[in-house]
């Protein structure tokens, strides 16, 4: 480094005739380029090219956040909530690449060369964050820091992991060798046979799934209690609970394997599932919008009033606005945002359209000026949408974040 | 000081899974003054949920209601107090945990409820649902004989409180 800032140097001089010269002002006693040479450099830090960090606020009691409680040693005041983005050490020490946050514990998805590729912090009473002990048969119910979770790979020096996926009390991992699937499996959510009246605390079983009838596993999603995996040719595969139908199979019992979802997207090339809680949005290739699950907030309206939709079914109040880039469906309400950068909401909570908590069966837009578009930035649009049970936050395409819920809820992200 | 009044609570399991909120939940079980005469830990069976549950039966929400109450090990609990069921339940909140979050967001189901199904809590909604509701689940425990042989104890605070059990016994 010091080496490139002396070549660097050496070329200011070179075009400033020999003279150095940083500022405009000629210098009264020009300094020898001869003498330049040993002169002392100083250098600040600076950023490495691609350099990732992490931020993290919301809840700390779980230890989710692998934040102290305290503030100082001179201030001893347990702190409970993270109210503003604070940079994680932890992305300091490691190259993280990604993240998921779950009920209470979080992921982090790293780049080495070990079969140590993830780490995970919060609440493990069910070992989605793995099986760590700390005397023989004592396993860790709450891991207040990061701890490596060691997943089979079959090739760790090549696989990469390229999404996590985190449900109430289960993780899945989507690596370059399949998926990895471990936590809770009380309604089969991690994709193998239901063991009634398992102890998942003591459990350090992982459950790997290279592919789905031969297809490559492109995409993954988990709801509180599901699991949902898109492949490469655009089909959706889910198992889990389905007593709202949330698994899309046209019937409300668990699955414990991961099954093809038919219904309208049977012959759609779907590209980005986004589900959060009971009720599950679909797009596909052309930016149309499918939805099944708990529909108890209308975010589908059904002609009976029933509550429950166990079908995959095209959201027909959407397509007036024209096609559909990004998706989120949190608890009670979903966001989507269309290729012109419009964002709707729809739902019950606080859909982000006012102070008051909103009840509403058809999509409501939000004004752009919410997210930052203004005569100093007038090509500043939403791209992407992102919900969580009861928050919803848009990245716009200048990078910037924009989060509204209820004050006092607690929400996780990542920038 | 009048008779105390016995309601039935269930810490639903997604609560039991929760080191924290468990602890948050059985502290304003204890600084509100509730007696807990009977306590245990079990994964509720099918065939108990749905006959706990028997009044939900033809109620769209039936199956999943039931299949949620099976999925882990609940904390069941009997617990004293004067008007102890209309005071659970206000601690409680609202049902829907989603309403909650707005209407109540200080009430157990306000902090801790997930979605309208794991809300957190159950609690008895009258003296006949109690006492059929601790039927149940604690078959051998003999409500009248409590009343007659125990309730002046717990009422005279003649108990001592077990932390490792968490249930109140008799000193006696």
């Amino acid at each position: 480094m010091m080496k490139q800032f002396k070549k660097a140097f050496t070329n200011l001089s070179t075009n400033s005739n020999n003279v150095r010269c940083l500022s405009k002002r000629i210098r009264k006693y020009p300094v020898d380029p001869q003498q330049t040479e040993t002169l002392p450099i100083f250098q600040y830090r600076v950023s490495k090219q691609g350099y990732r960090r992490v931020f993290a606020w919301g809840n700390l009691e779980t230890g989710a956040l692998g934040v102290r409680y305290t503030e100082n040693k001179h201030n001893t005041d347990i702190m409970r909530s993270l109210k503003f983005p604070r940079r994680l050490t932890f992305g300091e020490q490691f190259e993280v690449t990604t993240a998921a946050c779950g009920f209470g514990y979080t992921l982090f998805g790293i780049n080495s060369n070990t079969n140590v590729k993830l780490y995970g912090a919060g609440i493990n009473t069910d070992s989605q964050i793995g099986y760590h002990e700390v005397r023989e048969n004592k396993p860790l119910g709450i891991l207040f820091r990061p701890q490596p979770i060691p997943l089979p790979f079959i090739n760790p020096n090549k696989s990469k992991i390229l999404k996590l996926a985190a449900g109430r009390a289960h993780s899945i991992v989507l690596t370059s060798e399949g998926i990895f699937t471990f936590g809770n499996n009380s309604y089969g959510q991690c994709g193998r046979n239901i063991i009634s009246d398992e102890d998942y605390i003591m459990s350090n079983y992982i459950q790997h799934i290279t592919n789905l009838d031969g297809k490559n596993i492109v995409d993954i999603e988990c709801g509180q209690d599901h699991s949902l995996a898109l492949t490469e040719d655009g089909s959706v595969y889910s198992c889990g609970w389905g007593a709202d139908g949330q698994t899309g199979l046209s019937h409300c019992n668990n699955i414990a394997q991961f099954t093809k979802v038919g219904g309208d997207i049977e012959n759609e090339k779907i590209v980005k599932l986004a589900c959060r809680s009971d009720f599950v949005l679909a797009l596909n290739d052309k930016g149309d919008v499918f939805g099944w699950g708990n529909t108890e907030y209308h975010q589908i309206t059904l002609p009976k009033e029933d509550q429950q939709v166990c079908v995959p079914t095209y959201i027909d109040m959407l397509r007036k606005f024209g096609k559909i880039i990004s998706i989120g469906s949190g608890g009670t309400f979903c966001v989507v945002v269309n290729e012109h950068g419009h964002v709707y909401s729809w739902g019950y909570g606080l859909l982000g359209v006012g102070p008051a908590v909103q009840q509403s069966k058809v999509p409501l837009r939000i004004p752009e000026s919410l997210f930052g578009r203004n005569d100093f930035q007038p090509n500043n649009v939403v791209q992407k949408v992102v919900c969580g049970l009861n928050h919803a936050a848009a990245i716009t395409n200048l990078g910037d974040l924009f989060t509204w819920e209820e004050i006092g809820t607690v929400a996780l992200d990542w920038a | 000081m009048n008779i105390l009044q016995l309601t039935f609570a269930i810490l639903k399991p997604h609560i039991v899974k929760h080191p924290i909120a468990l602890e948050e939940i059985r502290n304003i079980i204890l600084t509100s003054n509730f007696k807990i005469v009977r306590s245990k830990r079990k994964t509720i069976a099918m065939r108990e949920a749905e006959e706990f549950y028997a009044e939900h039966r033809d109620k769209f929400f039936f199956n999943r209601l039931v299949t949620f109450m099976t999925s882990g090990p609940s904390d069941l609990l009997i617990l004293a107090k004067e008007n102890a069921i209309v005071d659970w339940r206000r601690l409680m909140g609202p049902t829907k945990a989603y309403k909650a979050l707005f209407e109540a967001p200080d009430s157990i189901r306000g902090r801790f409820g997930l979605s309208d199904t794991r809300n957190a809590t159950h609690g008895s909604d009258s003296e006949e649902s109690a006492r059929r509701e601790i039927g149940v689940f604690f078959p051998d425990f003999d409500i009248d004989k409590w009343y007659r042989e125990q309730e002046p104890l717990f009422r005279n605070d003649k108990v001592i409180f077990c932390k490792e059990l968490f249930i109140h016994q008799p000193t006696t």
